[in-house]
């Protein structure tokens, strides 16, 4: 393999996981904030 | 995993800093959503409507433990570019593939609390010990397993000794989770995927920096092996991938951990949490797995000669302080997650399984106080011990080649109990201590080298391989494409299985207790007449209280706009 192609190897699962970070991230707020709206325990 | 000789490059403040700051930190959590008196479901099951962002949180937080990151970067280490994927890869399938198993057991139980609470609705006495018994086992293993991990890091990064470490994060793991249990370990979960994924985001592109970037591709090539070199290498699928595969569909299906966080989330969020939490894990652990790889091309060497200390040795040698103190909590964010997995599972067993159904067989309803007491004293109960044999450090490696083992016996039959009806309580728990009977010499190489019984071991393993490939089909796709995928699967392995594997015996043990299991089961089984009615189960696992205060599950049609 290429230097080049076992870098973006390397690199692309950072690139994943910050991905997922924000998917979660972004519905933790809106479950959060819709809990204070409701009044009601996130959990 | 002893501590390793190197410089600690924490002073005492700075890591008691930092661990005030974690432990400190989730503890103002769990308090926020604390109530003076805490109802009995949701300390085991959050009240069964938790949203998809906490609960895609709690499933990847839970799934990535210590020793998986560990173990992702020794296998890049030592099978070279493919290691990680044939670490990280199946492991994260195995959520995709056990989901729809979820969705059908939830359908089932939607009340329930664990899965041997419903194996007893289900069968009877045997098969919930069976299920219980082993999570007991397993959850102890798996504490004890990441307090090692945590107390070794510390010994190894700062001043505080290996016992010292380890108690250290016993009583920040438990400060947490004492009082509000599941509650407290799903919202928990959270903060630790944040510090887990955002470090990963962070350190894997700076040590690949630090270590050379590109060129270090091309100056440390030499240093590979060409079977470490390449995609396909076989080595990395037989003594890698493929007994992983094996081993971590039976502790997706056998682990309560797991099992906790599907009667936890709001039931139309199962495929979207189940899909996220692959994606989060695999991403995770396979990206921590190149620092194993980069290690490898750099030809770095591990500290004493144990790949267990490539990553703490390379987060040492390499980052700079601030991201050496990221890479601290990340290891830490991952074996707190787990570990107040394991306490709160352990408390649900024994709430749920031993006195909940205990005092439900005798005809009395049980008191929310008591079954809460019995709670926190197991998870005071479990970290003693598990604090101890962590300090003894004992070897368990035996232990958990049989836990392991019995799960892989009870995948199958579990399954089956779901699905069919003629599965009995007999045919449930003699398939699985067959299973067992076998996998015990031929794991432990108790089967004589000549003669026929290494071919019948094999025959055996092909028709695990076809019954693993079988059971993943049958949960997306039902019984008729699982069995064409499971017969081929089979056939197409019998030539390099025949007189070729029985030189892989953790493999080989995996794949025929899932083959005998399997076989058993359906022999006995089939020919059984009644029908089970699986509506029973709803009726027979509800909740254990109806306090007003607990929280509850909200109405899928209310909840659908959240998204």
């Amino acid at each position: 393999m290429s230097p080049l192609a076992l870098t973006v190897y390397v690199l692309v699962w950072p690139l994943l996981v910050a991905g997922t970070l924000a998917v979660i991230c972004t519905a933790f707020g809106k479950e959060a904030a819709e809990a204070r709206r409701e009044g009601h325990d996130l959990i | 995993m002893p501590p390793a000789a190197i410089e600690p490059p924490f002073g005492l403040l700075l890591t008691i800093g930092l661990l005030v700051l974690f432990y400190g930190g989730t503890f103002l959590m769990s308090v926020r959503i604390g109530h003076k008196k805490e109802n009995a479901d949701s300390y085991m099951t959050a009240g069964h409507g938790v949203g998809f962002g906490v609960s895609a949180a709690s499933m990847t937080a839970t799934w990535i433990w210590a020793s998986s990151m560990y173990a992702s970067v020794t296998s890049g280490y030592t099978y070279g570019i493919s290691g990680p994927i044939h670490y990280g890869l199946w492991g994260a399938l195995m959520i995709l593939f056990i989901y729809p198993f979820g969705r059908r057991i939830r359908k089932v139980a939607p009340h329930a609390h664990t899965l041997a609470e419903v194996m007893y609705a289900r069968h009877g006495r045997s098969s919930q010990l069976m299920l219980a018994g082993s999570n007991v086992v397993g959850s102890v293993i798996s504490l004890m397993s990441n307090f090692i991990a945590g107390g070794a890091l510390i010994a190894m990064l700062s001043p505080f000794s290996f016992v010292q470490g380890v108690v250290v994060i016993a009583v920040g793991v438990l400060l947490y989770t004492l009082w509000s249990g599941f509650r407290a370990s799903v919202l928990t979960d959270f903060a630790q995927v944040v510090a887990m994924l955002g470090a990963v985001v962070v350190i894997v592109p700076a040590l690949f920096l630090l270590l050379g970037g590109p060129s270090l591709f091309t100056e440390g090539a030499q240093n590979l092996t060409p079977e470490q070199g390449t995609f396909f290498s076989g080595d990395a699928f037989l003594n890698q991938g493929a007994p992983y595969i094996a081993a971590v569909l039976a502790y997706a299906i056998g682990n309560q951990t797991i099992a906790q966080r599907l009667f936890a989330v709001r039931e139309d969020l199962i495929r979207p949490t189940f899909i996220t939490a692959t994606i989060g894990y695999g991403a995770t652990i396979i990206g921590i797995g190149m620092i194993g790889v980069l290690a490898l091309y750099a030809g770095l060497e591990p500290v004493g000669g144990d790949t267990n200390n490539l990553l703490p040795q390379i987060a040492a040698g390499y980052l700079p302080g601030v991201l050496l103190a990221v890479f601290f909590v990340m290891v830490i964010g991952s074996l707190s997650s787990t570990a107040d997995s394991d306490l709160s599972a352990l408390s649900s067993i024994t709430m749920a399984d031993i006195y909940g159904q205990g005092v439900r067989s005798r005809g009395r309803r049980a008191d929310p106080r008591t079954m809460l007491l019995v709670g926190r004293l197991t998870m005071l109960a479990a970290t003693a011990v598990a604090v101890v044999f962590a300090s003894l450090q004992l070897n368990i490696l035996d232990l958990l080649v049989f836990v392991g083992a019995l799960w892989g016996a009870l995948v199958f039959p579990v399954i089956a109990s779901f699905y069919w009806g003629r599965v009995t309580n007999r045919a449930f728990t003699v398939s699985v201590l067959a299973a067992l009977a076998v996998f015990l010499p031929v794991r432990f190489g108790a089967v004589p080298a000549t003669g026929p019984l290494p071919l019948l071991v094999e025959v055996l393993a092909v028709l695990g391989v076809g019954v693993v490939l079988g059971l993943m089909v049958f949960g997306f796709l039902g019984t008729r494409p699982a069995v064409v995928v499971g017969a081929l699967a089979a056939l197409a392995s019998a030539p390099f299985v025949l007189g070729f594997l029985r030189d892989y015996e953790a493999l080989t043990g995996s794949l025929v207790a899932y083959a005998v299991s399997t076989v058993v089961c359906w022999a006995m089984s089939v020919r059984h007449r009644d029908d089970f009615d699986f509506a029973s189960i709803r009726r027979r696992t509800g909740d254990f209280t109806d306090d007003a205060d607990a929280p509850a599950e909200r109405p899928l049609t209310a909840a659908r706009g959240a998204r």
